[in-house]
């Protein structure tokens, strides 16, 4: 039996509220996007400063001074995973890509015999783990619209702690990175043992795990004055082209305290590119959710005209009997 | 007297805070407080939590309430790097008391000599002089 004009009415009427509320969510998910692409940006002038300082200081000690979150264990009996991604849903995969591919590498180490201890930022992925039974032993939650700074020292001070105090051998970070509002991909990188190369690499080669890319202007800057300091100097004697800086305390005090922000500014900047990334598929799943409503509207909308035909047709047909009866 | 200017930037992760030309820069190293005025011999530091004074002029005076951090003086210019430079009145002294109760409790609970311990009571200290930080 065709359902009748008043039940399409109302399931249009719910469809289209519906419609509002998504296309809202879109509108609301792109200026959250430009604002976290932007604080991408600006992240990278700070980044490229804390390199040139490990740089320099690295040059004036000559060596890396040993801190504990360098050293790698000979062996490694408990792995820590932290997954990062969003506090709300209603945006496509974004949430379960993290967890799955967390999860997985998580059971292909408990294969191995290590054991695993997982960190998770941001509610979803906490109540996750949660729900699969696999507890996670510290939760960062209420800040994946927004992340400050502070939220990802607080995090990095814990897995560092964690690390020093051997509570685990080693740590990984599962988060979105992001590539464009429409694309996404899940990055699993090694958070510690910080890796000597990760502090001394060349700045074109790390620049995506920390985020200074290229464009520096600031960078560009001091160093250009450098250069035209040095070019005034020979050539031949490449040391006196460095000038005397007055490190306080020391260089290698300086270095300690610059080997623990690499491990700080990675996971801002897998914070950060989680948002970029959230708010980015959930602009993508709301446009979709909209496309659907909008077809379904005109499914019903199809269907209300029908079951009207239907009743009119139907009224003539009685009024025609009645006529005929008449007669 | 008026002092010579020089270029101040004052750089966080979230982005730049202050980027203008000054007569005096205060702030506090591992070592102690430190004032620079322009021609500074070149320095390269480690700062501690407290109040980061940005000098304008003798009376007007920018001030932040600067978390741990770096400063760098090059070729004439001051580049500070800090993880966090909070206007005083944007701090939320509620939250700073929480967070230092919070700290406390946790470096009295860490094992002693812990890296727990010492992570808990940079945090503590970070807070407590944010908290004497007036409006």
């Amino acid at each position: 039996m065709p359902a009748s004009q008043r039940d399409v009415r109302n399931r249009i009427s719910a469809v289209k509220n519906i419609q509002k509320i998504t296309r809202a969510m879109e509108m609301v998910a792109a200026a959250r996007l430009r604002r976290a692409e932007q604080r991408i940006e600006a992240l990278r002038p700070y980044v490229g400063a804390i390199r040139r300082m490990t740089r320099d200081a690295a040059e004036a000690t000559g060596y890396v001074p040993s801190v504990p979150i360098l050293s790698e264990r000979e062996t490694v009996s408990t792995a820590g995973l932290l997954l990062v991604a969003g506090d709300r849903g209603l945006a496509g995969a974004f949430n379960s890509n993290v967890v799955r591919a967390g999860i997985a590498v998580g059971r292909e180490y408990e294969a191995r015999g290590l054991s695993v201890l997982y960190f998770a930022s941001g509610r979803r992925p906490s109540s996750s783990l949660t729900f699969r039974g696999l507890e996670p032993r510290e939760s960062f939650i209420g800040f994946s619209d927004r992340p400050a700074f502070a939220d990802a020292r607080r995090i990095a001070e814990r897995l560092m702690v964690a690390y020093v105090d051997r509570e685990v051998d080693r740590v990984e970070v599962f988060y979105n990175g992001y590539i464009s509002p429409m694309s996404q991909v899940v990055r699993r990188e090694t958070l510690l043992p910080l890796s000597e190369a990760t502090l001394l690499q060349d700045e074109q080669a790390s620049g995506r795990a920390l985020g200074d890319g290229q464009a520096d202007g600031e960078r560009g800057e001091v160093r250009q004055a450098e250069e035209q300091r040095a070019d005034g100097q020979t050539q031949a004697e490449p040391a006196a082209r460095r000038i005397y800086i007055e490190y306080e305390p020391d260089p290698e005090a300086v270095l300690k305290r610059l080997v623990p922000d690499y491990v700080k500014l990675s996971i801002f900047r897998a914070l950060l590119e989680s948002t970029a990334s959230e708010h980015g598929a959930r602009m993508t799943a709301m446009r979709n959710a909209s496309q659907n409503a909008g077809e379904l509207i005109k499914d019903l909308t199809l269907e209300m005209n029908r079951a009207r035909q239907a009743e009119i047709t139907q009224e003539i047909m009685e009024v025609v009997a009645g006529a005929e009866g008449l007669g | 007297m008026a002092h010579s200017k020089f270029p101040v930037q004052v750089l966080t992760p979230e982005g730049e805070v202050f980027g203008e030309d000054v007569e005096m820069v205060s702030t506090r190293t591992g070592l102690g407080s430190i004032g620079l005025l322009a021609n500074h011999e070149p320095l390269l530091g480690t700062l501690v939590p407290g109040e980061l004074r940005l000098y304008r002029s003798e009376t007007e005076i920018v001030r932040f309430a600067q978390a741990e951090g770096y400063i760098q003086f090059l070729h004439n210019k001051a580049l500070l790097l800090v993880e966090e430079a909070l206007p005083p009145d944007q701090l939320d002294r509620e939250l700073l008391s929480r967070r230092l109760a919070d700290a406390n409790e946790a470096a009295a609970r860490a094992p002693e000599g812990s890296e727990e311990q010492a992570a808990a009571l940079r945090e503590a200290r970070r807070c407590e002089t944010f908290l004497t930080i007036g409006v």
